[in-house]
């Protein structure tokens, strides 16, 4: 088994895991920030799928590249009906 | 946990941090996005005028890119669009910056660490070290590196790319009026800086110049539009594939399952090798099946391949979707669901009877 060096690396610095932990809580404000952002563009995002739902069906999907193919009525899914249905933050 | 679903972060808004790290007290920071277990980061940093460091080795392997003015490093003055790929261990050159400079600077397997040496660790991979001014350096290329594949418009410059999990690091812009009909999801996870210009997803709206984001593994993004174009650095923490389709209402469970199902059609033998080989079901007393991390195969051109920093890190992660939906007050995403699927999965035991251990 051969070592690399990151396999050599001292322990981590009491500075370095103060700031780790301070960086930590300061991201997950983040994450709560845009997860509200977020889920306040919900109206608008219902008719950007309306929209993406329409363009599919009538100008094409993109398969690969360019090359588009126009989706059926029926191979349209519909919106499963769970409470995360909209959700795009993970 | 790794890092988490940062998208979109617009850090033009944020105020920078001084650092208290040693070895980058004098630097200012923002965190764009933070693995919680490790301390690997992308950072935006800034060296004001005056900022001068001793030559020195990092514990990790180190990106940097430079956004805006410049630095002299070991001698050599780097401006903006310069790309820089520094293998842990790698001894970097003195740093003086003359006016100012703001740069990303990624660590990539633990927090920034940095220790004087103007010689390399013996175990450095000096091979591997990169540097390029990826706007002059570098021609642009078509998007069509993968298939299924972007539309036309979007280009890439590939900057860095690991033989061993094919990470990738790429500059790549969009045209004026791009737009691509599709909904994406990868098995790897996708980081973008925009360095200028906007761009459009179907599920997040429009990233503007510095918007930023850390997308784990099998989360939709897409449509895609950009009206005026831009210009942004991307990465991959692995292999990049396309999984392209239409359904905006999957999440990342269905997502992954998707993926493997594209894997038990196209590569069946692997598909079951990789869950009979080396798996075993040990049941715990609730009759659960405990996660065991498969035994990595060997690989006779590559025998200590699992010694690879990047390739134990991407071993070690485990994704689960569900960490931070204590988050999600509206959805009401409480713990039932979390707790049904507390091995991350829903999974059957109907095969139970047909194979030994």
């Amino acid at each position: 088994m051969s070592k690399r060096v990151q396999d050599e690396k001292p322990p981590m610095l009491p500075e370095a895991e103060a700031w780790h932990q301070e960086e930590i809580q300061a991201q997950n404000v983040r994450y709560r920030g845009i997860v509200e952002e977020i889920d306040a563009l919900e109206p608008e995002r219902e008719k950007w799928i309306e929209e993406f739902l329409s363009i599919i069906q009538t100008k094409g999907f993109n398969m690969t590249g360019d090359t588009r193919r126009k989706i059926g009525k029926q191979e349209i899914a519909e919106k499963p009906d769970r409470p995360d249905a909209m959700r795009v933050i993970w | 946990m790794t890092r988490p679903h940062i998208e979109p972060f617009v850090e033009l808004n944020e105020d920078f941090k001084p650092f208290k790290i040693p070895g980058f007290v004098g630097a200012n920071f923002k965190v764009l996005s933070l693995d919680t277990d490790n301390g690997a980061c992308t950072l935006k940093v800034r060296l004001d005028g005056g900022f001068k460091r001793k030559p020195g080795i990092s514990y990790s392997d180190q990106e940097i890119f430079v956004l805006e003015g410049g630095m002299t490093i070991d001698g050599q003055y780097v401006c903006e669009g310069h790309y820089i790929f520094l293998p842990a261990g790698m001894a970097m050159g003195a740093i003086d910056v003359p006016q100012g400079c703001e740069a990303l600077f990624m660590f990539n397997d633990g927090e920034p660490t940095f220790e004087e040496s103007d010689t390399h660790h013996p175990l450095t991979l000096k091979e591997g070290y990169v540097s390029l001014n990826s706007y002059e350096d570098a021609p642009w290329s078509g998007g069509s590196i993968v298939s299924p594949s972007v539309a036309t418009g979007c280009m890439i410059k590939l900057l860095h790319f690991d033989p061993m999990t094919e990470a990738m690091t790429f500059l790549y812009c969009m045209t004026p009026q791009f737009m691509q009909d599709n909904i994406s999801y990868h098995d790897c996870a996708e980081e973008s800086y925009h360095i200028w210009g906007s761009s459009w997803m179907l599920q997040f709206g429009d990233l503007p110049t510095g918007g930023y984001f850390w997308r784990p593994p099998y989360i939709n993004h897409g449509s895609f539009r950009s009206k005026l174009g831009c210009i942004a650095i991307g990465r991959t923490d692995s292999k990049l594939h396309n999984y392209f389709h239409f359904n905006p209402w999957t999440n990342p469970d269905e997502n992954q399952s998707r993926a493997a199902a594209f894997l038990y059609r196209q590569r069946p033998q692997m598909f079951r090798w990789v869950n009979a080989g080396g798996h075993n079901h040990p049941h715990g007393p609730q009759g659960q099946a405990e996660y065991v991390a498969p035994t990595a195969p060997d690989d006779f051109e590559n025998p200590d391949y699992v010694d690879d920093a990047q390739v134990k890190m991407l071993g070690e992660q485990r994704y689960t979707f569900r960490e931070m939906d204590e988050y999600h007050d509206c959805y009401g995403m409480k713990d039932a669901h979390a707790e049904a699927h507390a091995n991350g999965h829903a999974h059957s035991h109907g095969g139970d009877d047909d194979h030994s251990h």
